[in-house]
């Protein structure tokens, strides 16, 4: 993260990066199965279902992180003198993460038993 | 008199003098917030009647097998007008205007940030609504369903003016939408009381900050399939026919990117006057403020992650629908942590029950049953059984009204005395609700049972012995019913303005800044602005009322008749600045008039008289910005007066260029919508076409580039100076520049003049000529801009001193350079790199 965890843009940023994944999951989905259709019979073992379940870990991965690093900045923004709004701020943003994280992965667990382009 | 009070006197007669109305007719020339905002409700709830009406002759000829009361053409205009009024005509509007009327109180200010944009918005949305409505009246009503899907929209089968009064009808409102939408964010963000940070905030404010900002993103889809369909009606174009390469589900698409997130759009206010109500009523703070704050945004951003899940049966991949109905599932967690912070504030507190009170109860009882049920909605093999049946209907209804009737009426209820000066009758007041409440689940309820043996939506009459007839007959005695109710609530309404008991101050207990004003209300709210250190000023800080009265807080005077309000840190609150505002103008009722004029020519096909009109328009528009920024008349100054905090238009930061900002954001999301539209169509239309050759030639189009990027590196270098305090040849500067522009725009132009586009013939070639269109305007718009700032170097309103404007057109030359790349990138390179590949 290059911004100070207090930044208001943590407010938001997490579900930007959830709403990024999510076209990026159903355009890139279409496009898979126009120029690369697996086989109808190979069910969830496929290249694009392969694909789906290793970004979600890795974007839900890097939202818990963020997570983590907001957590850790209202730790340290509590010790210090009229830190309310930084802690708000950096709170509320933790669990804007944390939402956005759980929504990443919770994206990628169809792709664990769904047949991607039928 | 004391010399005390007399001098308090003087002073708040100064501040009415400035900001009153015009009397008579001058009143419409009013840009005030509190005027407007009350218009809009009051707009709102006339349309609200005619829907109402609309749904009793639906319940009319529905309530017995085999009636002909209607026949079936006038049912499907019924049904159509129904939906399009009540969603786009009352709910919407009427949510807007209450924010309009509440967000300067709540947050300590006294007027919106564009008054004048307030003001346009409300007449865009007046004629729009009177424009669609008279359609009623021709008896030529839309009647495709309030969606209007293609091809049974289009010019083949629905070939009169009806879907033509929609569409162009509809555009015009969002004007209106999108300008609420605008004002709103920026004034929530920057015009805060000094000190209400962030966490400071009304819950209410959050709220509206995120609903305006839906606003912004989630109209431009809608906008953009009204033009595309629009175009294909009147001028033949391709976009959603099969045959030449368009595709009819692109409608669909465009029309749900907005359709599901307006559904939020219209939650979230209502939630917000429920927010607000129950720490009220429960004499207790809201549980979890951080919580809900999260929910909010959560809402915002996850709402519009669902529009799919109204298209489950096009035929779209398993597991495409499966990521649909995962998000569509993901937001009841957000809506479920606003009802657990509820019910926690009811149980923590001692909840009072009066009258509001009781539409929240109703509110939460109705709108938990609408949630359950879109959980089941959201269940792909579920929503393939019951879609397009009267389960959807029942369940629309029950979130619809659940969420957003029920709390507005309480709202209504609750901020009553602060319009009147006067309470509501609470016996009269809980008739209305039970007979309402009663009467609607008595028709909704019942509803979804009727779709669950199978009753389709939309069909004027049915078989008997189906077994819907007792279910039907039910729901219309249960519609009749509930129009009792409303009628009860109105009657109740009227009668307090003269019968109602007197209102003490803060009636309700309230926490909130709104109730520190005196009731009725005046037009300029606070007598001086307040410094707020707490989220419950008025329970905390009760002796504000008598303060802010007697002056003792920021602004408490009128300087050079100016109307004048704080700018602050959109995070902190702490004041940055003085606003000034313009006062009353009769330009936005011309400008509306002559889009209205514009609307009504394209809808009788008088195109030479639609160009008249577009150019009257962009002519008010630039008379409306002239009077901007440092002229003398938008920022008359006083020898005398103290320079800090300095004068908005003195700055490089003020609410115009938020403003700026917030527009853009809604133009590209209108541009990217169309790309999101030619990449659907190259993947996904079945008989979509590349020419072998593309007609655009690139030469020229990199040649017009390069003009573009160095008219935008000009303007940047010039205001770069300005923020450095340098304005050397700033005049010579904007000319170079707009010369630059305007270089690029003529060979744009010839581009456009010169292709062999044949947009009537191949959907990319129509999408093309509506991108190279949208490039021209841009380009067109940016270069008339600065040609307005050399004038003004020239005549003293733009120096080294007065850097506010060309800072806030920066910007716009920025989105001007990156949309031209972006679809030179996209339009041409791609799909000749495609063609070669």
């Amino acid at each position: 993260m290059k911004f100070s965890p207090f930044h208001p843009i943590h407010l938001f940023l997490g579900l930007i990066i959830w709403a990024a994944w999510f076209v990026a999951l159903y355009g890139g989905l279409s496009v898979g199965c126009t120029i690369a259709p697996p086989a109808s019979d190979e069910q969830a073992g496929t290249w694009i279902n392969g694909v789906i379940v290793a970004v979600a870990l890795l974007v839900g991965g890097y939202l818990l992180w963020c997570a983590y690093r907001c957590l850790q900045g209202a730790s340290e923004a509590k010790l210090q003198k009229d830190s309310r709004l930084k802690v708000f701020i950096s709170r509320t943003a933790a669990a804007v993460y944390l939402v956005s994280a759980f929504a990443s992965l919770a994206l990628g667990v169809p792709g664990l038993v769904l047949s991607p382009c039928v | 008199m004391s010399e005390r009070t007399q001098q308090h006197h003087e002073r708040e007669l100064r501040l009415e003098h400035v900001w009153s109305n015009l009397p008579g007719w001058g009143a419409l020339a009013a840009v005030n917030h509190t005027t407007v905002g009350l218009r809009f409700i009051a707009t709102g709830l006339m349309f609200f009647l005619v829907g109402g009406l609309l749904a009793m002759l639906i319940r009319t000829q529905l309530a017995l097998p085999e009636q002909d009361i209607i026949e079936s053409s006038l049912y499907n205009q019924l049904f159509t007008m129904h939906g399009t009024v009540m969603m786009f005509l009352f709910a919407i509007p009427v949510l807007e205007g209450l924010a309009m009327y509440l967000i300067p109180k709540m947050i300590g200010t006294r007027d919106l940030v564009f008054p004048r944009l307030s003001a346009l918005g409300y007449f865009c949305y007046l004629f729009g609504g009177l424009i669609i409505l008279s359609s009623l009246v021709l008896e030529v009503a839309p009647d495709a369903g309030w969606f209007m899907y293609t091809p049974l929209s289009s010019a083949t089968y629905s070939p009169g003016p009806g879907s033509d009064f929609w569409l162009l009808g509809i555009t015009f409102v969002e004007i209106s939408a999108l300008s609420a939408g605008v004002e709103l964010v920026v004034a929530i963000l920057r015009t805060r009381a000094n000190g209400m940070s962030l966490n400071r905030m009304p819950i209410f404010c959050w709220y509206i900050l995120a609903m305006a900002l839906m606003i912004v993103f989630g109209f431009p889809p809608l906008i953009l399939g009204s033009v595309l369909l629009e175009l294909e009606r009147a001028a033949g174009f391709v976009f959603f026919a099969t045959a030449g390469g368009g595709d009819p589900l692109l409608w669909q698409h465009l029309f749900w990117l907005f359709g599901h997130p307006e559904v939020y759009i219209i939650f979230l206010p209502a939630a917000g006057i429920v927010s607000t109500l129950i720490p009220v009523f429960a004499r207790h703070p809201l549980v979890g403020y951080r919580w809900i704050v999260l929910s909010i945004i959560t809402m915002g951003f996850v709402s519009f992650g669902l529009w799919v899940h109204h298209m489950f049966t096009v035929g779209i991949p398993h597991l495409a629908q499966a990521f649909f109905s995962v998000a569509s599932m993901l937001v009841a967690i957000p809506t479920g942590i606003q009802i657990f912070a509820w019910l926690a504030t009811l149980w923590h507190g001692k909840v009072v029950f009066r009258l509001p009170m009781l539409w929240i109860l109703g509110f939460l009882v109705v709108f938990v049953c609408g949630g359950l049920t879109g959980v089941m909605l959201a269940l792909a093999p579920f929503n393939w059984q019951v879609h397009d049946t009267h389960f959807v209907v029942a369940h629309m209804h029950y979130v619809l009204v659940g969420g957003m009737l029920f709390p507005l009426v309480a709202g209504l209820y609750y901020w009553l005395p602060h319009v009147s000066g006067r309470m509501p009758s609470d016996s009269l007041g809980r008739w209305g609700f039970w007979l309402f409440f009663g009467g609607f689940n008595l028709t909704f309820l019942l509803m979804h049972l009727t779709g669950l043996l199978g009753m389709p939506r939309r069909i004027y009459t049915y078989e008997a012995g189906l077994g819907w007839d007792w279910l039907n007959l039910v729901s219309s005695i249960g519609g009749f019913i509930m129009a009792i109710g409303v009628a009860v609530v109105i009657v109740d309404i009227v009668l307090h303005f003269r019968l109602g008991q007197r209102a003490g101050h803060n009636p309700w207990g309230a926490d909130t800044l709104e109730w520190a004003i005196p009731m009725p209300v005046n037009t300029y709210n606070f007598s001086s602005l307040p410094g707020i250190t707490t989220r419950h000023p008025m329970w905390d800080t009760p002796q504000l009322v008598e303060s802010i009265a007697a002056g003792e807080h920021g602004l408490a005077d009128v300087q050079a008749l100016r109307r004048d309000i704080y700018g602050s840190d959109a995070t902190t609150g702490k004041v940055k600045e003085v606003v000034h505002l313009p006062t009353n103008s009769w330009l936005p009722l011309m400008t509306a008039l002559a889009l209205a004029v514009l609307c009504i020519s394209l809808l009788v096909k008088a195109y030479m008289l639609s160009v008249v009109f577009t150019v009257v328009a962009l002519a008010l528009s630039l008379r409306w910005s002239w009077e901007n920024g440092a002229h003398p008349r938008a920022a008359p100054t006083d020898d005398n007066e103290p320079g800090a905090p300095p004068l908005h238009s003195r700055t490089c930061n003020g609410p115009g260029l938020w403003g700026m900002v917030v527009s853009l954001m809604a133009d590209g999301t209108f541009f990217v919508s169309l790309l999101f539209g030619w990449f659907y169509l190259w993947t996904a239309a079945p008989e979509w076409t590349l020419p072998d050759q593309s007609p655009i030639q690139l030469v020229p189009m990199i040649f017009s580039g390069l003009l573009l990027t160095a008219a935008v590196g000009g303007f940047c270098v010039l205001v770069r100076g300005l923020r450095r305090g340098r304005a050397t040849r700033l005049g010579p500067g904007m000319w170079l520049v707009a010369a630059l522009g305007a270089g690029h725009w003529a060979l744009l132009a010839g581009q456009l003049m010169s292709a062999p586009l044949a947009p009537t013939e191949r959907a990319h070639d129509a999408v093309l000529t509506v991108i190279l269109l949208y490039l021209l305007l841009h380009s067109g718009l940016a270069v008339i801009f600065t040609l307005l700032q050399a004038v003004r170097v020239r005549l003293g309103y733009t120096t080294a001193r007065l850097p506010y404007e060309p800072v806030v057109i920066q910007p716009f030359w920025f989105y001007t350079l990156g949309v031209y790349w972006l679809s030179l990138l996209a339009f041409l390179l791609l799909p000749t790199a495609w063609s070669v590949g």
